[in-house]
């Protein structure tokens, strides 16, 4: 299922040979295919348009990324990071959520999937084969949703089996997508964790356009754990709201009806944020949005983030109600103090090598 | 260039104008009171000053004719709508004027006429622009796409659909905000917030924000705290502005015009935030239990996030400084003391 009508294809020359753009081309047909030289007048272009972002998802530019595409996840400063890596090898999303901050972020405006994945294989041997002691963690969801272009674009099913041979890392793919079905019967070797963002459905209808229902999210879910894929989940953002308790404690009971707890390798959560420059952007785009009416301020990082005491409140609840389920589960709070932590779970990791550690022991007992 | 966009460029028009001003036809005396002041056809005129232009006629009489059309009964004007008001207050009979014949020229050229001798001659506020365009749309008929790409540059404005709807929305407010926004200079930005309003939210707003001396920003940050304020709480602003607390600051006559703004921006931003006021109030009453000096000041870290108290002080003598050093001594033993450091 792809969520949007693409309008047209630009396909970079340097890309036309790729048998990846091959691939492409016949999952999309009946487009209109424009070959493009510079596609840098062309991102210029689109970027002066009113709404770039929006309109960008409509039009897939297939191409080269030329430089570093494997980062340590950009984290933010004065908070603890769980030390996890990011691997962009597409930028933009076909969805469409209100509080995305992909929004404010990109210089290019176009949905865009890089092909040169042989340059890509080696940057992530090369990472892996520096690092022999720790077990790594690598995620394809920074900048896109990491299986909402499957259908056209089969990167993860093509990382999925490079991951399930290697001892030490552990791939993540992040979605709100329901694009499992090319996934199902690969070889993961139990090295690869398919995860949903959760939000309760209502959250879903106002705030998350394009994406799935929280039923078939978790359905999707269901059928990756029945082909023995690990399993994670991120209530991320957390949007606090009127009613709010309610809502994302039926939709933790709803989703343990069907997963089975003890093959859930972690659980995050955190609290809406934002940077300052997104509001504005946001708003103009989604006109009816609430997410910003919250009592959100700026913190060190200069992130907006709901107050100390709602946070705490959130994740007290959201950790006891998880727990209800199984005292087992693996939960951590996403970019938040050690305060926080510690107010949350009586406890706080030292730092941000500490919780990578506490990742692995979980990992390792999970996947062995 | 914009005449010819306009579709005026023909002989007719190089005929009788000159950079845009119609020259060449003859000028005729008329009546003042032949002339219907009241048809508004091709007027864009929004709150004139006409205190210069009436001592300049005054002076030295009608330096450029007015423009008419004949119609049934009389004239029509077509452009010097204020000149023809100043000659009328000054007691003066009859204008010098050119005169269009009834169906010489149709009714958009006859608009595009006198907006361009307008411009030529005196300019737009920006009232002017929204009815100017306005009209275009909703009397002239013309194309959304060709008033964004040719009339938006001729009014000096950025071509894009946003621009349009925020002039077009201005030429739909009352009229009382419209002279607000021409006499506090309001931007765009805000005049796109005051459209989002109904028109009761509107004037409830004004009766608010008028006695307040605000620049851009306080203006922006007002609106966007009162807009949030009723999503919020699902109140209209109109229910919001009536609160007592608004009231009860504006009717405070020995504040000056600053000191209302702050006080008003501070009732609106607890009602906007209201449990981080909760939590700087539960701060401010311990804060008083403790009973500090005048010169030691005690702050909470901005916003609540993190951990820590910040005391300052200040003394100028040996003597406030032993006062300010036992003041802080005793503070482990005082329980509002402890509350705040341990504060859960
Ligand atoms: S699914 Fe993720 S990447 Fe896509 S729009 Fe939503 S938040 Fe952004």
């Amino acid at each position: 299922m792809f969520p949007i009508q693409i309008e047209k294809i630009y396909l970079d020359e340097k890309a036309e040979k790729d048998s990846v753009s091959k691939t492409i081309l016949k999952a999309l047909p009946n487009i209109p295919v424009e070959t493009v030289e510079d596609k840098r007048t062309l991102i210029k272009q689109f970027s002066s348009m009113s709404d770039p972002i929006g309109t960008g998802k409509r039009y897939l530019l297939i191409t080269h990324f030329y430089g570093k595409r494997l980062k340590p996840c950009p984290g933010t400063s004065n908070h603890i990071c769980c030390g996890y890596y990011v691997i962009n090898a597409v930028t933009n999303c076909p969805m469409d959520c209100s509080y995305c901050v992909l929004q404010g972020y990109l210089n290019n405006p176009f949905l865009t999937v890089y092909t040169n994945w042989d340059d890509l294989l080696e940057e992530i041997n090369y990472f892996l084969s520096r690092d022999k002691s720790s077990l790594l963690r690598l995620g394809t969801g920074e900048l896109s949703d990491s299986l909402a272009l499957e259908p056209i674009f089969p990167i993860s099913q093509f990382l999925i089996d490079f991951f399930s041979k290697r001892q030490r890392a552990i791939l993540e793919l992040k979605t709100k997508s329901p694009n499992i079905d090319s996934l199902l019967d690969l070889d993961h070797q139990g090295k690869t964790v398919i995860s949903w963002s959760l939000n309760p459905p209502k959250m879903i209808g106002e705030e998350e356009k394009r994406t799935a229902p929280l039923t078939t999210r978790i359905e999707a879910a269901r059928r990756c754990q029945e082909k023995g894929y690990p399993l994670g989940f991120h209530f991320d953002p957390i949007l606090y709201h009127e009613g709010w308790e309610k809502e994302y404690r039926e939709t933790i009971l709803q989703l343990f009806k069907q997963i089975d707890s003890r093959r859930v390798v972690w659980i995050s959560l955190g609290g809406f944020r934002y940077p300052p420059h997104l509001k504005a952007i946001a708003e103009e785009r989604f006109p009816r949005t609430e997410v910003f009416l919250g009592e959100l301020f700026p913190g060190r990082d200069g992130k907006f983030r709901y107050l100390k005491e709602v946070r705490v409140d959130i994740y007290r609840k959201m950790a006891r109600w998880l727990k209800e389920v199984n005292p087992g589960l693996f939960i951590y709070l996403c970019m938040e103090s050690k305060e926080v932590w510690e107010k949350v779970f009586g406890w706080a990791p030292e730092s941000s090598r500490h919780l990578n550690r506490l990742f692995e022991e979980r990992v390792r007992g999970f996947v062995g | 260039m914009i005449i010819a966009e306009f579709g005026l460029r023909n002989a007719e028009w190089e005929m009788k104008t000159e950079n845009g001003i119609v020259v060449d036809m003859d000028i005729q005396k008329i009546p003042l009171e032949q002339i219907d002041l009241l048809d508004e056809t091709f007027s864009v005129n929004y709150f004139p000053d006409l205190q210069k232009l009436r001592s300049s006629i005054q002076e030295t009489g009608l330096i450029q004719p007015v423009l008419l059309r004949k119609k049934p009964g009389g004239y029509q004007i077509i452009c010097g709508f204020r000149r023809i008001s100043v000659t009328k207050a000054l007691g003066r009979l009859e204008v010098e004027s050119r005169v269009f014949e009834g169906k010489e020229m149709d009714e958009f050229r006859l608009f595009s006429l006198s907006l361009h001798e307008n411009l030529t001659t005196r300019g737009f506020n920006a009232v002017e622009k929204a009815v100017a365009l306005d009209k275009l749309i909703h009397r002239f008929q013309i194309h959304r796409a060709v008033v964004i790409n040719t009339f938006l540059p001729f009014f000096s404005l950025e071509p894009n659909e946003k621009i349009l709807s925020t002039f077009l929305s201005l030429a739909q407010m009352e009229d009382e905000i419209k002279t607000y926004v021409l006499k506090e200079e309001v931007s765009r930005g805000n005049i796109r917030r005051l459209s989002a309003l109904s028109p009761d939210d509107r004037m409830a707003l004004l009766s608010l924000i008028s006695p307040l001396k605000l620049g851009e920003n306080r203006l922006r940050e007002l609106l966007t705290l009162l807009e949030e304020t009723s999503r919020r709480s699902h109140s209209t602003v109109k229910e919001i502005a009536a609160q007592a607390e608004f009231q009860a600051v504006l009717s405070q006559k020995e504040l000056t015009p600053s000191q209302k703004t702050e006080r008003i921006k501070k009732v609106l931003t607890d009602l906007r935030y209201p449990k981080l006021s909760q939590l700087e109030k539960a701060f401010e009453k311990k804060r008083k239990d403790l009973d500090l000096p005048f010169n030691i000041s005690l702050h909470h870290p901005p916003f609540f996030e993190g951990k820590g108290l910040k005391i300052e002080f200040q003394f100028e003598t040996i003597e406030e400084y032993q006062i300010i050093l036992s003041a802080l001594s005793v503070l482990p033993e005082k329980e509002a003391f402890k509350q705040m450091i341990q504060k859960d």
